[in-house]
């Protein structure tokens, strides 16, 4: 049944994409410090992503790189809905994309307990995923878009609020200033809200909770009249536009959400030099770059190929081609 | 000898299938399939092992909350469509505003084709409201079009010669559309108001987008989190109030049209 419902999902998708026959990078990428792999010569690789700007951006990424090591790469970035793009994954319509490591852990393994531990979680999904589902995780990298609370910098500035605690802290002195925007998501899950209250030991009234869309809350906190905290993610672009002040995580309530490219095994197995090309990349990412790239998606409006590109370019693991 | 029953054998709009036994069953069996709806989901989702994620939503308490606040949107978003778009439909007729028809039809046309989640969450953006009302106006502007569509096309249906009649024997033109008029567009005003209707009851579940809570929460609290118990019972409930209203919808065109015209 999940299949049937992926492979539809994908299909509607296609159609819907009309009648363009190949998704192509809109510009050549030659070889930097990634080499052509025999291996991988014109090999048919397609590429999927979720539909947020980071999972955009990381798609292109290693889109760029399977280019330059020969590769020839299709695009089937910004799938709509985290569940979609696995199954498309599953079933072979997606090659690989980049998944979390406490988003596997909770939503595909099931478990409703995420380990604290970056290595340790990473290792438990990567277990229990080829277990499961045949998938195969390459290195996990330093990207970790985490769960975080946040406020107005301005609010954070008036009260010294730097940590969790400090807002904790705060509420229980007065608890009227807590009024908290979140997602439905984060309210359900037992490493979300529910979590931060155990850890930190204060209990939001949940008339202080309201539900948002995810991309409404930054609105509603940066307005500063709906709520004074808003659940974010860390790499989000619009921490860094509109100025959110990001309350860290001092008693590590939440759970790790490290960025890694997932691949059906026997895919990895027919091509196992995709690790070679995709873990040094992986591996020079992290929360600054994401952001920083993510400003000039949202904020710049310039096209995330060409973001991912120019990225690739300067780090040296590609080249522009001569014009 | 009332107007109405001069036109009682005349062609009139209608949205039953023809058959009446069939009409007469579907008002049987529409809530009957509901009950069995809900109560199989509910003992389905209950009775199989739920973990803690799920048993967050999966409580009484959270889904009786949920379909309350689902029912209250679509409530108070039908009693706004009822009381904008009737009105607003028979002012448009008149002769003297039928030059705003084009405006008010383009802009009702606009709310119903607008994606109902950028109408909702670019009404928040633009003033900040939340909540039930942050949700109720926005789709009451997303569901409008059907009833005033409908209360439009009813009144334009009426025969003019009934009209002129109405004025020959000395009624004045209020007198004319209170009991000429309106009366012979109640049918088609009714079947606009069912499908504005099921259309406030589907679009609330995207209430939850902007603290409005309501079933949408479920559903998405399913999605995100890939529990299909979650998942479907939200669904399956929303799904059924649709299906509920649906029938209130059928039954008060049975029985609130005008007598001379069942």
């Amino acid at each position: 049944m999940r299949r049937l419902v992926g492979l539809l999902a994908t299909a509607a998708l296609l159609a819907g994409c009309g009648l363009d026959s190949a998704y192509k990078l809109p510009f050549d990428v030659t070889p930097g410090s990634i080499k052509p792999v025999p291996e991988l010569e014109g090999v048919r690789i397609k590429v999927g992503s979720k539909n947020f700007t980071e999972q955009i951006l990381l798609g292109y990424i290693a889109q760029v790189a399977l280019t330059a090591a020969g590769a020839d790469v299709e695009d089937l970035t910004n799938i709509q809905g985290s569940t979609t793009v696995r199954q498309a994954l599953e079933v072979g319509d997606v090659d690989l994309y980049w998944e979390y490591t406490g988003t596997s852990w909770i939503t595909f393994q099931g478990e409703t307990k995420p380990i604290p531990d970056e290595q340790a979680q990473y290792d438990a999904v990567k277990k229990a995923d080829a277990e499961q589902f045949g998938i195969a995780w390459l290195n996990y990298s330093p990207v970790n878009d985490k769960y975080a609370l946040a406020t107005t910098r301005e609010f954070a500035d008036k009260y010294g609020l730097r940590t969790m605690s400090d807002m904790f802290a705060l509420l229980r002195k007065d608890p009227s200033l807590g009024t908290f925007c979140m997602e439905s998501e984060f309210i359900s899950r037992q490493d979300g809200l529910l979590g931060a209250e155990q850890t930190y030991g204060y209990d939001v009234p949940t008339r202080d909770i309201k539900t948002f869309g995810v991309g409404a809350i930054y609105a509603a906190l940066a307005g500063g009249r709906t709520c004074n905290f808003g659940e974010v993610f860390t790499t989000d672009g619009r921490v860094l536009t509109m100025d959110l002040a990001v309350l860290d995580d001092d008693k590590k309530t939440f759970p790790q959400y490290n960025a890694a490219v997932t691949v059906r095994e026997d895919f990895l197995k027919k091509y196992p030099r995709l690790a070679e090309v995709l873990d040094p990349v992986s591996a020079k990412l992290n929360n600054d770059v994401i952001l920083k790239l993510s400003v000039k998606i949202d904020g710049d409006g310039v096209d995330p190929a060409v973001v991912a590109r120019d990225w690739m370019v300067e780090q040296g693991f590609v080249t522009k081609p001569p014009d | 000898m009332t107007a109405t029953d001069l036109t009682a054998t005349d062609a009139v709009f209608t949205v039953e299938s023809g058959s009446r036994r069939a009409e007469f069953l579907r008002l049987f069996i529409q809530p009957i399939a509901v009950a069995v709806l809900v109560v199989g989901v509910l003992v389905w989702a209950f009775s199989s092992d739920l973990d803690a994620i799920e048993l967050s939503v999966l409580n009484a308490s959270t889904l009786l909350q949920a379909v309350w606040q689902h029912m209250l949107i679509s409530v108070v978003v039908t009693v706004l469509v009822v009381v904008v778009a009737i009105p607003l439909g028979v002012l448009v007729t008149r002769r003297w505003a039928r030059p705003l028809i084009p405006v008010v039809v383009g802009a009702a046309t606009i709310g119903q084709a607008a994606p109902a989640i950028g109408v909702i969450v670019l009404y928040f953006l633009f003033t900040g409201q939340e909540g039930l009302w942050g949700a109720a106006i926005p789709l009451a502007f997303v569901s409008l079009l059907p009833v005033l569509r409908n209360t439009m096309v009813g009144i334009q249906q009426v025969d003019p010669s009934l009209v002129d009649a109405g004025r020959g024997i000395g009624m004045s033109a209020f007198t004319v559309l209170r009991r000429v008029e309106l009366p012979l567009a109640v049918p088609l005003i009714l079947a606009g108001l069912r499908t504005s209707l099921v259309l406030a009851v589907c679009t609330a579940t995207l209430a939850t987008f902007i603290n409005g809570g309501g079933l949408g929460f479920i559903i998405d609290t399913g999605y995100k989190v890939a529990r299909t118990s979650v998942l479907l019972t939200g669904a399956t409930l929303s799904l059924s109030l649709a299906l509920l209203v649906d029938w209130l919808g059928a039954l008060a065109e049975r029985y609130l049209g005008p007598k001379g015209l069942r």
